[in-house]
């Protein structure tokens, strides 16, 4: 009798083996290349954004702080920028809210009082004062004393702000640039491709 | 024969399904974060600041409507809800947007002129696009937030109704729901009236003058007597007040000769500034608008029958009313109507006398034509101290500058208005000559915004000019009076202060 032994011939041989196992960890290394590289880009791109806006951000508060604005001053190196606003909401320990609390967080009725300039608005017997400053990776805006942080990234974000008096009027000039970090070597060409300009007129002073 | 099915098949759906999963979850969070991105950039932004505009137009809105109660008393405010000392503005739709803004306007101050000022409160609305799910991005650091601490974004309710009550004042707090997310910013504007003498010269036309040798200073009489030595102390508290001699021009025709302690404004002027002739601020680019002066109201003015005419010497006493002299009031004068002042007039205006003290007396004089009309007319103009005078013309006026006679020497004790001629052909003017000198001066304002002004000689001038075109070829010394910014009745209004209420 002899055994009908049937070969099962559908392995694969040792070289097919080592050649499949050797393309496979190419593909393999591409793909975790490629996606490492996607992910990154993708992280870095989304920073990119969630930077400018915060750009958009800073120049928004900037914006409407120097529009209700009377003084605006900038430093020497014109990376804090002081405003003084009017005093408009009655704020807790104010005078008004000390004699009379249901008054707490409503707005002050103005008052005008002649100075040597003119007529002028007042609202309270003192303004507010508004500070945009620069505190490592972050933008913080202090109004008397308190403390908000507007913006922060690891990208570097430098607002700087310029005062321009000019014959009758004012404006503030601000540019922000941010140092992206997907770049390499951190060219300068790099951060200043990020710059966005804005210019914010004081609306209380006015020509003529 | 039998087909052997392949034994793998399921590994290859499993490992596509897999697949398609991966890729699925890497999509969806990319999409979720562009998606709050651009919700943020494209959207919140612009509503943003769209709701700002709106604010702002509605505030222009309500200053035009201001400024009708000044040029236009009969349609001011005409369909707003006018009651309870308050005018509440219907709300305005407009722009591709749908955005809204409302306006509520009161006065809350009138200054010693009379004169109202007032506060207007608008706000405006810009829809957010996308649901009310949609978030802010507040992706910006640990305890830190974003944007909802400066976009305050009504998504499902009204949160300032909620918080401070629909007028800021906590008054009638309530959870209002709104249609469709939304920004409301909210602005306060005061608009201040611009009274007629705010500058020692305003020429709407052309100006030249004054002489070479000429200056115009100013000083504050309430503060103290005219001192020509202050604008040059800069140590003296008076400094400021000596240097607010300010020169208006609303064309870029402009000759400046002499020295102006003040600023000097041109509208489109080529004017550079000389270390010795201006010592304020030179801005070529400020226009501004005069408009014709009209005849006032005169219903609350006590009118008074005689004279009608003034001769050589013309003198007008005060009427009496249960046996004393009527001194009137600012806004309730004697009044007089004059049809014919004759070239060679003069008049006088004395004062009421109560117990034998001169009261303060408030006199209008309308005089229809000419007050003098020819080089050869000489016609005077007198009013002792506390006497308030008012002239008003239709024609010409033409004298020597020594015939206005103010004893007071507050300029805005004298007033004259020259009515605008209703036929645009007739060129008014008002002609002033002297031979220079401290006594060939006066003390008056001029308010003749359809009148070319000359002045020939030299005199010594307190007070204001308004006009069209100004000539002056004499060495003036004009001193403006700077507590005449508050004096005579507002010829319009402009926004002196801006405040957002940022809650």
């Amino acid at each position: 009798m002899k055994l009908n032994i049937t070969r099962n011939n559908l392995g694969f041989s040792l070289t097919e083996i080592m050649v499949t196992l050797a393309m496979s960890g190419v593909a393999l290394g591409a793909i975790l290349t490629s996606s490492i590289s996607l992910q990154k880009s993708f992280n870095a791109i989304d920073t990119y954004f969630g930077t400018h806006m915060q750009q958009i951000r800073i120049v928004d508060y900037l914006s409407r702080d120097v529009k209700r604005g009377l003084i605006v001053t900038t430093s020497a190196d014109l990376q804090t920028v002081t405003v003084t606003v009017p005093n408009y909401i009655i704020q807790k320990g104010d005078p008004e809210a000390v004699a009379n609390p249901d008054l707490l967080n409503t707005p002050r009725n103005p008052t005008v009082a002649y100075t040597a300039s003119g007529p002028q608005v007042n609202y309270g017997a003192a303004n507010s004062t508004v500070v945009y400053s620069i505190n490592g990776q972050s933008i913080l805006r202090t109004e008397d004393g308190n403390v908000t942080t507007i913006a922060s990234s690891t990208d570097q974000l430098v607002p700087k702000t310029t005062d321009v008096e000019l014959a009758n009027t004012e404006c503030a000039k601000t540019t922000i640039t941010f140092q992206p970090i997907f770049t390499s070597g951190g060219s300068v060409a790099a951060q200043s491709g990020t710059t966005i300009y804005s210019t914010a007129y004081l609306r209380n002073k006015r020509r003529g | 024969m039998r087909f052997k099915r392949p034994k793998t098949e399921g590994n290859v759906l499993i490992c596509a399904l897999c697949t398609i999963m991966v890729i699925s979850i890497i999509g969806a969070n990319v999409l979720q974060n562009c998606t709050t991105r651009f919700n943020v950039s494209s959207s919140q932004v612009r509503s943003w600041k769209e709701s700002l505009f709106a604010a702002e137009a509605g505030g222009d809105i309500a200053y035009a409507e201001i400024r009708k109660t000044m040029l236009d008393p009969t349609h001011a405010f005409t369909g707003w809800d006018n009651s309870g000392g308050k005018h509440v503005s219907l709300v305005t739709t407009f722009g591709a947007n749908d955005l809204t803004t409302s306006t509520v306007v009161d006065s809350f101050y009138t200054d010693s002129g009379g004169n109202p000022w007032y506060r207007a409160r608008t706000r405006g609305t810009a829809p957010v696009m996308g649901l009310a799910r949609t978030g802010v991005d507040d992706r910006m650091g640990a305890g830190t937030r974003g944007d909802s601490l400066l976009r305050k974004i009504d998504f499902r309710t009204d949160h300032f109704i909620a918080s401070y009550g629909p007028n800021g004042d906590g008054v009638g707090k309530a959870t209002v729901a709104v249609a469709k997310p939304q920004i409301t910013r909210r602005i306060e504007q005061i608009s201040a009236p611009i009274t007629p003498f705010e500058a020692a010269i305003k020429a709407a036309g052309t100006f030249y003058g004054l002489g070479s040798a000429a200056y115009i200073d100013s000083y504050r009489s309430s503060v103290g007597p005219y001192d020509p030595n202050v604008k040059n102390n800069p140590s003296d508290s008076r400094y400021l007040d000596a240097r607010s001699g300010t020169v208006e021009i609303n064309t870029a025709t402009a000759t400046i000769q002499g020295n102006i302690y003040g600023n000097l404004y041109t509208n489109g002027g080529a004017v550079v500034k000389k270390s010795s002739s201006v010592s304020g601020v030179i801005d070529n680019n400020v226009p501004f608008s005069l408009n014709d002066l009209e005849m006032p109201s005169t219903a609350t003015w006590n009118y008074v029958a005689s004279p009608t005419t003034v001769n050589p010497n013309t003198v007008i006493n005060p009427p009496t009313v249960n046996g004393l002299p009527r001194a009137g009031t600012a806004s309730s004068p004697n009044y007089y109507l004059i049809t014919n002042f004759v070239s060679n007039g003069s008049l006088t205006v004395n004062p009421a006398i109560i117990n034998g003290s001169p009261q303060d007396t408030y006199v209008t004089v309308s005089v229809t034509g000419d007050i003098g009309n020819s080089t050869s007319s000489q016609p005077s103009v007198t009013v002792p101290a506390y006497v308030h005078l008012k002239v008003y013309f239709t024609g010409n006026f033409q004298t020597k500058a020594e015939n206005i006679i103010n004893t007071s020497g507050y300029a805005g004790n004298l007033q004259f208005y020259a009515i605008s001629p209703t036929d645009p052909s007739v060129q008014q003017t008002i002609d002033l000559n002297s031979g220079g000198g401290s006594n060939s001066g006066f003390s008056a304002v001029f308010y003749a915004p359809s009148a070319n002004f000359t002045i020939n000689g030299a005199p010594d001038i307190t007070g204001a000019i308004v006009c069209k075109n100004f000539y002056a070829n004499g060495n003036v010394h004009w001193h403006y009076d700077r507590r005449l910014d508050t004096e005579g009745t507002a010829v319009d209004y402009r926004i002196v202060s801006y405040v957002e209420d940022i809650r």
